[in-house]
């Protein structure tokens, strides 16, 4: 398990109370689960996600991960349609655990509202909700 | 202001009761908790009546007899939420749903799951039964076979599902499935192995502690009617 310390928390990503990340790629926003999300669900074992062209409002349930027996939901970071998901995670799942930000993307969205985006924590704010 | 102080621990013995209708408790619980209403993590303490249940991702592959078959026998299968695959529930089999603020208390999920075996080992170990756990496959284990399962969710934060402990379960319906998917895994009991029953009491009673002692948590014996006249306060 990670102290807080060794957490790998890039600069250029935004971050939720709920521990996933969202990032501005082009026209479209990427997004995952953070390196302390997936270091607190242990071994990912499966990942569930929506299909392309659905739509979801920020905060809304969008699939699932699951981890030691445990199935944990994952939120929205902020609303839009799904234009593409990481279809690497169907086969190699482990990915969100070795590389949560690049290899490890869950998919891609057209956020509905790009103001959604700014309003995400930055790295020191996330960081003082992992400190408490 | 910050809010990681642990909130009080509820643990709530419940009749016999069907799956779907402790299901149904355990969601009035987590709604309760993500929405505010209710401060209080929550411990239910049931047996089933005889019922398989399936994971999130199935396991209705594993079932190894006809729906005929379940039919006659008076078993239905339940799909659920839950992580892991199919697994039998039944009369002897002590299960336990911790509805808990896994946020709150910073506990993560791999500790969690972690804390539950250990809580069933201990249990084990009042009756002198030596079971521990396999790197390998999660759940509680006895010289190879199985003696515990766990499989839980996790929605805002909030864990519900939980664990299902072999006490004096039934086992034969276990050998009409591969149980969490794993073929041919064998399960076994306390029954079992002590060649003579014990009493549930007691199995609930030490689990209890077990798991007070587990979490660094004492808990407070609550009645369902009390829990229900908590949550509709709570309104």
């Amino acid at each position: 398990m990670k102290a807080i310390s060794e957490l790998n928390l890039p600069e250029d990503v935004r971050y939720t109370d709920d521990h996933e990340w969202a990032k501005k790629i082009g026209d479209v926003v990427r997004m995952g689960i953070s390196d302390y999300a997936q270091d607190q669900l242990g071994d990912i074992v499966f990942v569930e996600l929506p299909e392309v062209g659905s739509s979801f409002d920020k905060g809304e349930e969008f699939g699932t991960v699951e981890s030691v027996k445990a199935v944990s939901e994952l939120y929205m970071p902020i609303g839009g349609e799904v234009t593409a998901i990481n279809d690497a995670l169907a086969d190699a799942p482990e990915l969100v655990n070795s590389d949560p930000y690049d290899g490890g993307w869950m998919m891609e969205i057209k956020a509905s509202d790009p103001a959604e985006l700014e309003a995400l924590k930055s790295k020191a704010d996330y960081l003082d909700i992992l400190k408490g | 202001m910050k809010n990681n102080n642990k909130p009080p621990c509820w643990w709530v013995d419940l009749p016999e009761t069907d799956y779907p209708k402790a299901l149904d408790l355990q969601l009035v619980v987590v709604t309760a908790k993500t929405a505010g209403r209710l401060e209080a993590d929550v411990i239910l303490s049931v047996e089933h009546p005889r019922v398989f249940t399936l994971g999130r991702r199935g396991g209705r592959e594993n079932l190894c007899v006809s729906d005929d078959f379940l039919a006659e026998k008076g078993v239905s299968v339940v799909p659920t939420d839950r992580g892991g695959n199919i697994t039998y529930h039944g009369p002897g089999q002590l299960v336990v749903y911790p509805i808990i603020d896994l946020n709150r208390r910073r506990l993560k999920v791999v500790d969690f799951v972690s804390g539950l075996e250990q809580a069933m080992i201990r249990t084990a170990a009042n009756w002198g039964i030596d079971a521990g756990t396999d790197p390998a496959n999660r759940g509680v284990w006895l010289d190879g076979d199985k003696l515990g399962s766990i499989g839980i969710t996790v929605r805002r934060g909030v864990s519900f599902h939980g664990l299902a402990l072999n006490v004096n379960t039934d086992m034969e319906p276990f050998g009409w499935i591969n149980p969490c998917g794993l073929n041919k895994v064998r399960m076994t009991s306390f029954e079992r192995h002590l060649n003579g029953p014990v009493a549930m009491s007691d199995a609930r009673q030490c689990m209890a502690e077990n798991l007070a002692a587990v979490f660094g948590n004492p808990l407070t014996i609550r009645s369902v009617e009390q829990l229900y006249a908590e949550i509709e306060l709570g309104d």
